[in-house]
Order: structure tokens, then C-alpha cells, then sequence
């Protein structure tokens, strides 16, 4: 791509995106409703927060009464890694790129929608915000309608295909395995160890949110003490 | 919606929208990070997922071999994709078909 990316592009380069977007928000919609939300709640979640793992978490949370304050602080530091995708993808568009709707598009740029932008530049590509654009409000229009189709189809909507519900139900450890993968190098393999087996110690002795706040805690606290 | 679960929602996308724009608009000439905070910085992105990925499994975990095949079968398929094409959708999307037709054909 050696002319500067369209929207057009973006909304192409999205396609695989879109297709694992559906699914598993289409699950977290019934997840939703089994939850006992509405689907306008639902919508509204994914609408405001639009961050996959971080959207399953606010149910667990909440169905478990977790306090308000401490449920937010789970969330926000569940995704702070995103603090790092911006300046790591503006480095790679050189100082030449224009930010000026950064305002707007950077909302679009999750876990995916990162890798992919990324990868784009990284093949050879050149960055727009245009091509931002595209890329991001694809995802965003597919974790919005999956969501809407997912809490409209209700909790009941699986009970008749089994495999299909066990399917979706894999879709998120599948993700966050798959995401793990993606970002693991030798320098991390100490933090990646002690985040699980803090989790697994934490969950069994306390329960499963201690276990994953103190696991995340635990894998930053590892990655402070190494060189 | 309660207005426990709007509050939860509103601090969660507004700290989402800050991870990830306030970055790139306040971005300036190079300006030097202490050490300590890159080095936690970037080890909270690998945690967060190791400790999601580990949280996410666990329950599914069972000593009856017949309920952890699907299981042991979804995260080979996640593995083997990603080893064959490293692209975070398609290895997931493998990960729940594998899985889902393993649930299948063992009933």
C-alpha cells in the first residue's frame, strides 16, 4: 500500500474482526441476559465500555454485588495495557501522521483492532486516520450488533444446541489464550507465570475476583523487579 | 439499568477512552519515562491477559475426562492455528469450533 489508506481500506482490513466480533459478542448479549439485563442495558454496556473481557467482568461484578468503586477499579486497570497502543502505533506511522480525530477514533482501538492496525504498517502499509476510521467502526458497529442480537435472542436462546452454547461459552478463554500468544516473548514469560499462578493460588483461596485482581497485580509487580 | 451498574459503565469507558486516546493526542517529542513506570506499564498488558486466560479456564476444568476433551481439544486447536497463522480471530474462532464440535460428538 503505497498511496495513503481510505476508509474504504480500513473497513476491509476489518473483515476478520468482524467475524470474531459477532460471536463472542453475541454471547456476551445472552450472557447479558441471563444476567437478568435488558437488552437496552446491554447494548448500553457495550456501547459505553466497548472492551470485550472487560464487558463479561462488569456481569460477574455486578450479579456478584461487588462494590461499585472496587468493581470500576477492576475494570480500568484490566485495561490499562491500553495505555501503551497508542504511542506504540503512532511510532510506527511516523512523525508525519496526523492525529488531529484522534479524539474520536482512538476509542475504537482495542486489543484487535491495534494488532491489525499494526500489522497493516508493519507490512509495508501506510497510516491514515481515515483508515482508522474504517477499521474501527466496523468492530464497533459489529460488537454493538452482536451484542443487540445476543440479549434480544434472551439467556434461553441456546438451551436447544448444546454445542453451539459450549462453543460460545469457549469463545472467550480462546480469545484470551490467543491474545496471550500474540504478545508472548521470552522477556514476559516471568510476569505471564506469576499473574497464573497467583490467580489459580488466589481463586482456590479466597475466590475467583481476588484471584484475578491480585494475579494482575502480581505479573505487574514481577515485570518492576525484572532488568 | 441500576445506577450502580451506569456509574460501573461510565468510569470504565471513560478510563478506556483515556488509555487510549489521551496517549496518542498528548503525545509529544520524546520525553523520558522513568524506568519503573515503562517496566510496570508494560507488564500489566501480559499479566492482565495471563490472569484473564487462566480465570477463564479454570472453571471449565474438571477431572472427568470426558468433560475436559473439548476443553484440552479447543486450546490445541487456539495453539495449533495461532502457530499456523498468527491472527488472534481466526485462533479463537478455531479454539470455540473445536471445542463446540467436541461437545458434540461426545454427547
Amino acid at each position: 500500500m503505497n498511496t495513503e489508506a481510505r476508509f474504504r481500506d480500513g473497513l476491509f482490513a476489518s473483515l476478520p474482526i468482524v467475524m470474531g466480533y459477532l460471536p463472542i459478542a453475541f454471547s456476551f448479549g445472552v450472557a447479558a441476559a441471563r444476567a437478568g439485563l435488558a437488552p437496552g442495558e446491554a447494548f448500553a454496556l457495550s456501547l459505553i465500555i466497548y472492551a470485550g473481557a472487560s464487558q463479561f467482568l462488569a456481569l460477574a461484578l455486578f450479579t456478584s454485588g461487588a462494590p461499585v468503586l472496587v468493581a470500576a477499579f477492576t475494570l480500568i486497570a484490566m485495561n490499562l495495557r491500553h495505555v501503551l497502543y497508542g504511542p506504540t502505533l503512532m511510532r510506527a506511522a511516523g512523525p508525519k501522521a496526523t492525529t488531529r480525530r484522534a479524539w474520536a477514533w482512538a476509542f475504537g482501538l482495542t486489543d484487535e483492532v491495534f494488532g491489525q492496525a499494526l500489522g497493516t504498517l508493519t507490512r509495508g502499509g501506510t497510516f491514515s486516520e481515515a483508515y482508522m476510521f474504517g477499521l474501527g467502526l466496523a468492530a464497533y458497529s459489529a460488537w454493538l450488533t452482536g451484542t443487540l442480537l445476543g440479549a434480544i435472542a434472551g439467556g434461553g436462546a441456546l438451551e436447544g444446541w448444546p454445542s453451539l452454547s459450549a462453543g460460545l461459552g469457549f469463545m472467550l478463554p480462546a480469545l484470551f489464550l490467543a491474545l496471550l500468544l500474540s504478545l508472548l516473548s521470552r522477556r514476559q514469560v516471568p510476569v505471564i507465570v506469576v499473574a497464573g499462578v497467583v490467580t489459580v493460588l488466589a481463586t482456590l483461596a479466597i475466590s475467583p475476583t481476588s484471584g484475578i485482581l491480585l494475579g494482575m497485580l502480581a505479573g505487574a509487580g514481577a515485570g518492576l523487579v525484572r532488568k | 439499568m441500576t445506577w450502580q451498574l451506569f456509574v460501573m459503565a461510565l468510569l470504565a469507558g471513560a478510563a478506556n477512552w483515556a488509555f487510549r486516546a489521551l496517549p496518542i493526542l498528548l503525545r509529544r517529542e520524546r520525553t523520558a519515562t522513568p524506568g519503573w513506570v515503562e517496566r510496570s506499564l508494560a507488564a500489566i498488558g501480559p499479566a492482565a491477559i495471563a490472569t484473564l486466560c487462566v480465570a477463564s479456564l479454570l472453571p471449565m476444568l474438571s477431572s472427568d475426562l470426558l468433560a475436559l476433551a473439548p476443553v484440552i481439544g479447543g486450546t490445541l486447536a487456539v495453539v495449533g492455528t495461532y502457530l499456523a497463522r498468527p491472527s488472534v480471530v481466526l485462533a479463537t474462532l478455531a479454539g470455540a469450533v473445536v471445542h463446540g464440535g467436541m461437545v458434540w460428538l461426545l454427547g
